[in-house]
């Protein structure tokens, strides 16, 4: 006679699965402690340096200041609502239009991306002529807004190509313009 | 008639013990926590963005550095948290000097001065402003103006960085 099969030999052995409490209690604080100290919202700040006061309000100092021998460009950005408009000391650069802006507006919004373009096909010229080829002056219409004057800046201060980014002219500063 | 209870289904049952399956949710709390710790910042917030009021957008790098607090919210002219002037006012003033924002500033750039001689700590003259987006240029310059005309030529303007 056979004999029975043995019940010890075929129990098969269950996998405990591994204790996770202790891990979940780590979780439940540090979860709460990471997201009391999260930013969700990433904070910059744009760097406008001005020589410290120079000319008193009136500017009476101004004819005192040295008179500077190297080639200035003087590059200017005016901003209209009309589109942009660049400029140097010497030149009023034109647009397609004959006394319309250098870079008009497209579909009624400003064309950042061109004015990068231009800016810097002009970099490129200006960076063995000029002693200030790293500045660029701003000007706007009373009604533009900051949004925009900030993003005039950020075309203004480098061009996003594929795979890297042109410094153009990093030195901004704003000038109150023609008001 | 009630049936009888199988005999072959009594030997299946297990132990009686429900476990709970944790192991999709540590999971999801382990992508959480990588998330986090990948955002977090060791030097907290040095500047608090104004409630009323929509900072613009921009794609500069620079981190926020502490200064002077100038904020253009749309209705009042704030220098650290305390109403100087009321935005609606700037538009009447002639030239592009604030006169009440230019008094706050020499007053805090008059401590900063103290406590330079005093302490050593040096004065900056960094301001940093917030200025709603939609703050027309003819009144963002009168506070930059003034800003500089009071011994804060150092400005930084408050921007959303642009994600990605």
């Amino acid at each position: 006679m056979a004999y029975r099969p043995s019940k010890r030999a075929r129990r098969s052995f269950e996998i405990e699965p591994p204790n996770i409490a202790p891990m979940m209690n780590l979780m439940v604080v540090l979860i709460p402690l990471l997201l009391t100290s999260a930013e969700f919202v990433r904070l910059g700040v744009i760097e406008l340096n001005l020589p410290p006061a120079a000319t008193g309000p009136d500017g009476t100092m101004l004819n005192q200041m040295p008179i500077e021998s190297q080639k200035k460009l003087d590059l200017t950005v005016t901003v209209t609502d009309r589109g942009f408009f660049i400029s140097s000391s010497m030149a009023v650069l034109s647009g397609s239009a004959e006394g319309g802006p250098t870079i008009p507006l497209v579909n009624g919004a400003y064309d950042y991306r061109a004015l990068s373009l231009k800016l810097y096909e002009i970099k490129q010229r200006a960076v063995s002529q000029f002693s200030d080829a790293n500045h660029i002056i701003l000007m706007a219409e009373p009604n533009v807004d900051y949004q925009t004057i900030v993003s005039t800046m950020d075309a203004s201060r480098a061009l996003r190509l594929p795979g890297r980014i042109e410094s153009l002219f990093p030195d901004v500063s704003l000038s109150a313009g023609v008001f | 008639m009630a049936f009888i209870p199988s005999r072959r289904k009594q030997h299946k049952t297990g132990s009686g013990i429900v476990r709970m399956q944790l192991t999709s949710m540590m999971d999801m709390f382990t992508i959480l926590l990588v998330f986090l710790l990948k955002t977090y910042s060791t030097h907290g917030q040095l500047i608090n963005p104004s409630q009323d009021l929509t900072l613009p957008v921009s794609d500069v790098q620079n981190p926020p550095e502490v200064g002077l607090d100038v904020t253009v919210s749309n209705d009042w002219i704030l220098v650290n948290g305390k109403p100087v002037e009321k935005t609606s006012n700037l538009a009447m003033i002639n030239g592009y000097i604030v006169p009440s924002l230019q008094a706050a500033l020499q007053r805090y750039a008059e401590e900063g001065r103290k406590l330079e001689a005093a302490y050593g700590t040096k004065f900056s003259g960094k301001v940093t402003i917030q200025g709603d987006k939609k703050l027309p240029y003819r009144l963002l310059i009168k506070v930059l103006a003034t800003c500089g005309q009071s011994n804060f030529p150092n400005m930084r303007l408050v921007v959303y960085q642009k994600e990605g």
